[in-house]
C-alpha cells in the first residue's frame, strides 16, 4: 500500500504541474486609435520677480511647439485644478490625471547674475507616477525662443523616441508685389515663424539651401539676367559667386560634410551634375548624358546622389553613386517624377509628382518602391525635410494666382498645416539643428 | 520422527534461506523510476490533448431562411454501380492458447515478517484526498504584490475555442487608447509585448514589459516609446469590462501584444 501511494503521489504531482487552468489568455492588439499626446504645460515658475513673463513666455512657445507637431495636445491652462510651485518636489499626480493629462512638464525660469537666462524643466509620467527626463538649458536672454524650443525638442524625442526639430531655422523666398510684378527676396526664420530676417533686397532669387552648419547658404540669382549660384555667409552677410561659369548654374546643393556643392551646369540645352569642392573650388562632372540632369540630393552618408533626369523620355528620378558611377532610374510610377531630395534620416526619398493635372509631394523608399502622396493641395512642389527626417516643409501654390504659400505636413500625411510666413512665400529649406 | 522426516528437515535447513530482515531498496528505486517513466511517456503521449483550438475571432452570423422555392433542381437519381461482393474471409482459428505448464511447488519459503495491514476504503480516499490538496495548494504562489481575486482552477476549459471572444473583447477596449508612435522607420521595432494581470473588477494588478520587450526597450528609444504607449494605454482604458464569472479565463493576459505593423502598412 505504501509503493502504491509513493506511484500515486509521483502521478498526482506531474499531472498538477501540467495543469492546464494555469495557462493565460494571448490578446493581440492590432487596431489603434493615434491620438495627440494630452500634455499640460503650466507657465514655469519665475524664481525672481522679474522673471515671470519669461516663465509665462517660454512654456507658451514649447506649448506651440509641441502642438504644431500634431502628436501631442497641450491642455488649456484655464482648466488646471493644481500649479506647480516647485519643480522639485514629486507632484501630486491625481490632480493632472483628473483633467485627463498623461504628461505633466514642471519647470521654472531664472536670470542669472551673471545676465545669462537659466530654465530647468521636468517631464513626469502622469499615470507611471515617475520622471521621464529633466534638463537645464542657458543662454542669452535673447535667445530664450531657441531655449524654449531646446525645451520642446528635449520633451519631443523622450516622447517619440525621434530626435526633435524646432531649434531650427527655415530659409525661403519671401515674395511681395502684385502678380505681375513679384518681388522675391531671400528671408530666414525660425522654424515656427518667428524673427523672420530678409538677406537680399531687389534680386531675383530661387532655390536657397542651408549648409549643414546653418551658416552658408547657397542660392540661384538672376544677377546680370543669367542665374548663378551664389553661396552666401550668415554671419558675414557677405555673398559670393560659386565658380566662374560662362552659363547658368542652378539648383546647388550641400554635401553633408559641408565640404562640397552639387550643382547644375547649363551647356546649349544640356544640363548636367557637377560638384565643386569649396576648399579647393576643383569641379568634378558627374554626368554626361545629353538631357536635362538635375536637382542633385546627397544621401545623409555622402555615399550617393539622387537626381532627376528626363533621360527616359520624361522627369524622373535618378540614382548614382558620389563619384558619377552606377547611374540608374528609381521611380518607375505614372506621371513625372522630380525634385527628389533624400531624408536625413536616410530611409526615404522625397519628390515632387506632376501626374495629368495634379502636382503632389510623395515619399518613397530608396529602392523607389514604397510611394506614397503624402499632400492634398491643387499644386505641391519642392519639398524639404526637417533634420529628424519626419517632417516636411513645401510649396503650396494658390489658385487663381492668389501666389504661393509654404506648407508643412507629417511624413505620414497627416498634420497639413500652413507656416506663417510674412506674406506669400515659397521655396523652403530646413536647416539642421542648431548647434 | 521418521528418518525421512529428520533427513528432509535436515535438508532444509542447509538449503540456502532467503533473508528477511532489510526491505529491497533497490527494487523500491527501480519500481518508482519505472512507473515515473511510464507516467512521463503518458503525460507527453498525449501532451496535445489540452491544446487550444486555433483562436476563431467570434463572426457575426445572420440567419437567412430560405424560401421554399429554390433554383436548385434535384439531381438525378444516381445509377447505381456494380459493386464488388464482400467476401467473407474464412474465420480464422484463433491461435492456440499456450499451455502454461504446473509451476512446481515452490519450496517452502516463510512468508515476509512484516505484516500488511488491510486498509479500509474510507481510509484510501482520506489519505489520497489530503494528499491531493497539499500538492495543489504548493502549485502556484500568486505575487505577493498583486491584489488578485482568488483562483479556481477549472480544468480543461481554461484554454480552448471559448475564450476568443473575451481576447476580442480586451483588444476592443483597448485600442481606443492606444497611439503607437507610427513616424519610425522600422516598424519591426514597434512591437511589443507585456504580462497582464487584472483584478476582478476590471482595473490592472500588474502589468510587466516581457523580457524581450524589457531588452529591446533599453536599446532602441522608438521601442521605448512604443512600450511606453502601450503602457499609457492599458492604464487610460480600465477597467475593462469582462465576463465576471469567467474571471479565472481573463485574469492573466500573457502575452498582451501590441502590434501597429497592419496599421503602418507593413
Amino acid at each position: 500500500m505504501k509503493k502504491l501511494f509513493a506511484v500515486l503521489a509521483v502521478a498526482a504531482a506531474l499531472g498538477a504541474l501540467c495543469n492546464p487552468a494555469l495557462a493565460a489568455l494571448q490578446v493581440d492588439v492590432t487596431n489603434a486609435n493615434p491620438q495627440p499626446l494630452p500634455i499640460a504645460i503650466p507657465d514655469f515658475v519665475a524664481a525672481g520677480p522679474g522673471d515671470a513673463q519669461s516663465g509665462a513666455n517660454i512654456a507658451g512657445v514649447v506649448r506651440a511647439d509641441l502642438e504644431r507637431s500634431g502628436l501631442f495636445k497641450p491642455i488649456d491652462p484655464k482648466a488646471f485644478v493644481d500649479h506647480i510651485a516647485n519643480i522639485n518636489t514629486v507632484p501630486t499626480f491625481a490632480n493632472w490625471r483628473v483633467i485627463n493629462a498623461q504628461g505633466l512638464v514642471a519647470g521654472d525660469v531664472v536670470m542669472q547674475p551673471d545676465g545669462q537666462l537659466r530654465a530647468d524643466f521636468r517631464l513626469w509620467d502622469v499615470y507611471g507616477e515617475s520622471q521621464m527626463t529633466g534638463q537645464q538649458i542657458t543662454a542669452s536672454p535673447g535667445d530664450w525662443r531657441r531655449i524654449a524650443h531646446k525645451i520642446s525638442d528635449a520633451i519631443y524625442e523622450r516622447v517619440t523616441g525621434e530626435k526633435g526639430y524646432f531649434d531650427t531655422r527655415i530659409v525661403f523666398i519671401a515674395e511681395s508685389g502684385p502678380a505681375t510684378k513679384r518681388a522675391k527676396r531671400l528671408a530666414v526664420m525660425d522654424e515656427d515663424g518667428a524673427n523672420p530676417n530678409f538677406l537680399t533686397n531687389g534680386y531675383m532669387v530661387l532655390t536657397p539651401r542651408f549648409n549643414p552648419t546653418a551658416q552658408m547658404i547657397a542660392y540661384m540669382s538672376y544677377i546680370g539676367a543669367k542665374p548663378r549660384v551664389y553661396l552666401f555667409d550668415l554671419e558675414t552677410g557677405r555673398q559670393e559667386m560659386l565658380g566662374n561659369f560662362p552659363n547658368m548654374t542652378f539648383s546647388p546643393r550641400f554635401s553633408p560634410d559641408g565640404n562640397k556643392v552639387a550643382l547644375s551646369l547649363e551647356n546649349g540645352g544640356n544640363s548636367d551634375i557637377f560638384v565643386m569642392d569649396l576648399r579647393s573650388r576643383a569641379i568634378t562632372r558627374l554626368t554626361t548624358d545629353p538631357a536635362i540632369d538635375t536637382a542633385p540630393s546627397f544621401s545623409p552618408d555622402g555615399r550617393q546622389i539622387v537626381f532627376e533626369s528626363d533621360r527616359g523620355g520624361s522627369q524622373q528620378i535618378y540614382m548614382m553613386n558620389a563619384d558619377g558611377s552606377n547611374q540608374h532610374r528609381i521611380s518607375f510610377s505614372q506621371g513625372r517624377n522630380g525634385t527628389p531630395v533624400w531624408s536625413p534620416r536616410g530611409d526615404m526619398i522625397a519628390f515632387t509628382k506632376v501626374d495629368q493635372s495634379r502636382i503632389d509631394i510623395g515619399v518613397m523608399r530608396t529602392d523607389g518602391s514604397g510611394e506614397r502622396i503624402i499632400s492634398s493641395g491643387w499644386e505641391d512642389e519642392g519639398p524639404t525635410w526637417a533634420p529628424n527626417g519626419r517632417v516636411l516643409m513645401f510649396t503650396r501654390t494658390l489658385e487663381g494666382g492668389r501666389g504661393a504659400q509654404i506648407w508643412s505636413v507629417d511624413v505620414t500625411g497627416r498634420n497639413e498645416r500652413r507656416v506663417l510666413t510674412p506674406g506669400n512665400a515659397s521655396d523652403p529649406a530646413w536647416s539642421p539643428l542648431i548647434q | 520422527m521418521s528418518q525421512s522426516q529428520n533427513a528432509s528437515r535436515a535438508k532444509a535447513l542447509r538449503r540456502p534461506r532467503p533473508t528477511t530482515a532489510d526491505p529491497p531498496l533497490l527494487g523500491y528505486a527501480v519500481s518508482l523510476l519505472f512507473h515515473g517513466a511510464l507516467v512521463a511517456a503518458v503525460i507527453i503521449g498525449f501532451r496535445h490533448t489540452f491544446d487550444v483550438a486555433p483562436e476563431t475571432h467570434a463572426v457575426p452570423v445572420d440567419l437567412v431562411t430560405v424560401t421554399d422555392r429554390t433554383n436548385v433542381r434535384a439531381e438525378a437519381p444516381p445509377v447505381p454501380k456494380p459493386v464488388k461482393p464482400i467476401v467473407t474471409p474464412p474465420a480464422n482459428e484463433p491461435p492456440p492458447l499456450p499451455q502454461f505448464q504446473e509451476a512446481e511447488p515452490s519450496p517452502d519459503i516463510t512468508a515476509p515478517k512484516f505484516k500488511v495491514r488491510p486498509e479500509t476504503k474510507k481510509e484510501q480516499t482520506q489519505d489520497f484526498a489530503a494528499l491531493l490538496n497539499k500538492l495543489t495548494k504548493d502549485v502556484k504562489v500568486p505575487p505577493k504584490n498583486a491584489k488578485a481575486g482568488p483562483r479556481t482552477i477549472t480544468g480543461i476549459g481554461a484554454m480552448n475555442g471559448m475564450t476568443a471572444d473575451l481576447a476580442d473583447a480586451l483588444k476592443s477596449q483597448i485600442y481606443r487608447c492606444w497611439s503607437p508612435p507610427v513616424g519610425a522607420p522600422n516598424a519591426n521595432d514597434l512591437v511589443v509585448d507585456f504580462d497582464l494581470q487584472l483584478n476582478p473588477d476590471g482595473t490592472v494588478a500588474s502589468l510587466r514589459p516581457s523580457s524581450g520587450t524589457a531588452m529591446a526597450v533599453a536599446g532602441n528609444s522608438y521601442t521605448r516609446a512604443a512600450a511606453e504607449a502601450a503602457r499609457r494605454a492599458t492604464y487610460q482604458c480600465q477597467p475593462y469590462k469582462l465576463p465576471g464569472d469567467r474571471y479565472a479565463q481573463w485574469r492573466d493576459v500573457s502575452p498582451l501584444r501590441f502590434d501597429p505593423r497592419e496599421l503602418m502598412g507593413q
